[in-house]
C-alpha cells in the first residue's frame, strides 16, 4: 500500500466535448492514497469535464492520467430517475454490475456486501425501500453505498452534500472519513468554498488549472478570483468568502 | 362457454390467438423498457413512419417486412438529423415526422398507386387474416426479446435510471441503447400485418402503461405487461368475433379500458407518487 508513486497522476490534462474546443485544460495533479481533494469550480468551470475525462468518457486531447483500476462514480441524485421500480437495494447491487457477466446472476457475496454497504451509510433497514420515496440525503447515501459496492480506489463526487440533509451529511462525511483512512482518493466537485476547506488539498478550474494545494495555503483571494472572476464576494470582516452562482438558462 | 368455445374452434381464430400471444411477450417485454424510457411517442411514430413503406411495398415488388423495416428506419434517420445541434426538440421532430409519414402514405396510396381498401389493413391491421409468414416474424421477436430481456435487463435498468452513471458501473449503455432501438423496429415491424400502422401502441406502450400503474417491482412490471397484452389481446379478439368488429381497433378499446380500470384503482397511489415528485424537483 505504501508505494512511492502517488495514486492518482493527472499530468497536463486535456479534455474536450465533440470537435469543440477544449473545455478544460492544463490540468496537473497528483494524489496520495487517502486523500481527499475538493474540485473547486464555478457551474461551467470544468468540474464534470474533468470527472467524465477521469473515468475514460472523454478522451485526452492532451496529457494523461495514471491510476490503478477504474474509478467509481457518485453522481448527484436529481440527475437519477425517481420513477424507477428499483429499491435501494437494487440500486446498491447495481456497484456489482461490472463484475457480473451478463449470463451470470449477481453473486450471493456481492448481495451481502450490497446490503453491508447499506447498513454502512446507516439505510439498513430501508434496503427494501423503493429508491424514490427516500429522502434526496437518504438517495444520496444509496448511491455513496453503491460506490462501496465497486470497491474502486478512486471515487469521484459530485456535488455529493448538496440539498443533502444533516444527519445525511453526517452520514456521508463519516463514510468518505473512513474510506480515507482505508487509503482510498476521494475527488469531490462542489462550488462551496466552506465545503472545500474541509479536504486535504483542493483543485480549483474555471477551464483550465487555477491553483492546487492545502486548502490554507491555496485558497487565496487571487486563486478565488482567477476560479470566479467576478462572481467573487468577499465578506468585510472575516475569512469567508462567498462564491455567487449565477445560473444560466 | 359456446361463446368462448365457437370463436376458438375456427383455425383463423386459433392463428389470430397464436400470434397475439407471441406478440404479447415480445410487446411487453419490450413495452416496460419503452414505457420506462419514455419512449412511448418514438415507438408509436416509428409504427405510423412504416406506412408509406407499405403502401409502396407491393407495387415495387418488395416483402412488406422490408418495406416497412426500410421506411422506419429511414425516420429514425432523419429524426436524428433533424434534433441535431438541438434547435428542435425530439417531440416536435418526432411529430412532424410521424405526420410526414402518414401524409405521405396517404397521397401514394390514394393517387400515386390506387391501394384502396387495403389502406385500412395497412393502417389497422388484420389480425384475422395472418399468414405463416408473419407468425414466423412474430415467433422470432417474441424469442428476442426474452433473450434480450435476460441479456440486458442490468444495462437497460442501469442506463435508464442513471444515465450519467451507468458508464462508470461497466454498464455498456451504448450499445445496449442501440440494441433496443433496433429490436424496437423489428418488433414494430412484426406487429404491423396483425395491429397495422397506427395501432402499434396497442400491444407495445398500453399493457406496459398499464402495468406500471399497479406493479412495484421490475419483475412484475416485466411479467403484468406480458400477461396484461396477452389477455387484452384474446379479450380484444373475442370482442371483434362477437360483435363483428375490426379486430385491432377492438384490441385498442379493450386495452383503453383496462388502463382506465387501472388508473381509478390505483389513485391513491397515484396522488402519493405525484406529490413526492414535486417534493423533489425543482
Amino acid at each position: 500500500m505504501t508505494t512511492a508513486a502517488p495514486a492518482l497522476q493527472v499530468t497536463d490534462l486535456a479534455a474536450a466535448y465533440a470537435e469543440g474546443p477544449p473545455a478544460l485544460r492544463g490540468v496537473t495533479f497528483s494524489a496520495e492514497p487517502g486523500q481527499a481533494v475538493a474540485v473547486l469550480g464555478p457551474n461551467g468551470g470544468g468540474k464534470t469535464t474533468l470527472f467524465r475525462a477521469l473515468l475514460g468518457e472523454l478522451p485526452a486531447v492532451a496529457g494523461s492520467v495514471r491510476f490503478d483500476g477504474a474509478p467509481a462514480y457518485v453522481p448527484q441524485t436529481e440527475r437519477s430517475r425517481l420513477d424507477f421500480p428499483v429499491s435501494a437495494l437494487d440500486v446498491a447491487l447495481m456497484g456489482a454490475y461490472a463484475r457480473t457477466p451478463w449470463y451470470r446472476r449477481i453473486a450471493a457475496a456481492d448481495r451481502e456486501r450490497a446490503r453491508a454497504a447499506l447498513a454502512r451509510v446507516g439505510l439498513g433497514d430501508r434496503a427494501a425501500a423503493r429508491f424514490g420515496t427516500l429522502s434526496g440525503g437518504q438517495r444520496q447515501r444509496v448511491l455513496v453505498a453503491r460506490a462501496l459496492v465497486q470497491d474502486a480506489r478512486l471515487l469521484l463526487l459530485d456535488e455529493p452534500f448538496a440539498g443533502v440533509d444533516r444527519t445525511s451529511e453526517e452520514a456521508i462525511m463519516g463514510i468518505l472519513d473512513e474510506l480515507r483512512a482505508e487509503g482510498r482518493v476521494l475527488l469531490i466537485a462542489t462550488h462551496d468554498i466552506e465545503q472545500a476547506r474541509r479536504w486535504d488539498r483542493v483543485l480549483c478550474l474555471h477551464g483550465e488549472q487555477i491553483a492546487y494545494g492545502p486548502p490554507a495555503s491555496t485558497l487565496t483571494t487571487d486563486v478565488l478570483e482567477g476560479t470566479y472572476g467576478a462572481e467573487i464576494v468577499l465578506l468585510e470582516g472575516g475569512e469567508r468568502c462567498v462564491a455567487v452562482q449565477h445560473h444560466h438558462h | 362457454m359456446r361463446w368462448l368455445s365457437d370463436p376458438l374452434s375456427a383455425p383463423f381464430m386459433q392463428r389470430a390467438v397464436l400470434a397475439i400471444v407471441l406478440l404479447a411477450v415480445a410487446g411487453g417485454l419490450l413495452g416496460t423498457w419503452i414505457v420506462l424510457r419514455r419512449l412511448a411517442f418514438f415507438a408509436h411514430a416509428v409504427g405510423s413512419a412504416t406506412f408509406p413503406g407499405l403502401v409502396v411495398a407491393g407495387p415495387w415488388g418488395l416483402a412488406a417486412p422490408v418495406a416497412a423495416l426500410g421506411a422506419g428506419l429511414g425516420f429514425a434517420a432523419l429524426l436524428a438529423r433533424l434534433t441535431r445541434g438541438g434547435a428542435t426538440s425530439s417531440d416536435s421532430a418526432t411529430g412532424l415526422l410521424l405526420t410526414g409519414a402518414l401524409a405521405l402514405g396517404a397521397i401514394l396510396a390514394s393517387d400515386v398507386y390506387q391501394a384502396g381498401a387495403g389502406v385500412d389493413r395497412l393502417l389497422f391491421g388484420t389480425l384475422l387474416g395472418l399468414g405463416d409468414g408473419d407468425l414466423w416474424l412474430a415467433g422470432a421477436v417474441a424469442v428476442a426479446a426474452v433473450a434480450a430481456t435476460c441479456a440486458l435487463t442490468r444495462t437497460w435498468l442501469a442506463t435508464g435510471f442513471d444515465p450519467a452513471g451507468a458508464p462508470a458501473l461497466g454498464v455498456r449503455a451504448q450499445r445496449g441503447d442501440w440494441i433496443l432501438l433496433a429490436l424496437l423496429a423489428v418488433t414494430v415491424v412484426a406487429m404491423l400485418p396483425a395491429v397495422g400502422a397506427l395501432l402499434v401502441s396497442t400491444l407495445l406502450v398500453v399493457p406496459a402503461a398499464t402495468a406500471r400503474l399497479v406493479t412495484a417491482s421490475l419483475g412484475a412490471l416485466l411479467a403484468t405487461s406480458v400477461a396484461l397484452a396477452a389477455a387484452e389481446g384474446f379479450g380484444g379478439l373475442l370482442l371483434a368475433y362477437h360483435l363483428d368488429l375490426p379486430p385491432g381497433p377492438a384490441i385498442a378499446i379493450v386495452g383503453g379500458g383496462c388502463f382506465a380500470l387501472a388508473a381509478i384503482a390505483s389513485a391513491p397511489r397515484l396522488r402519493l407518487r405525484l406529490r413526492r415528485g414535486t417534493g423533489v424537483t425543482a
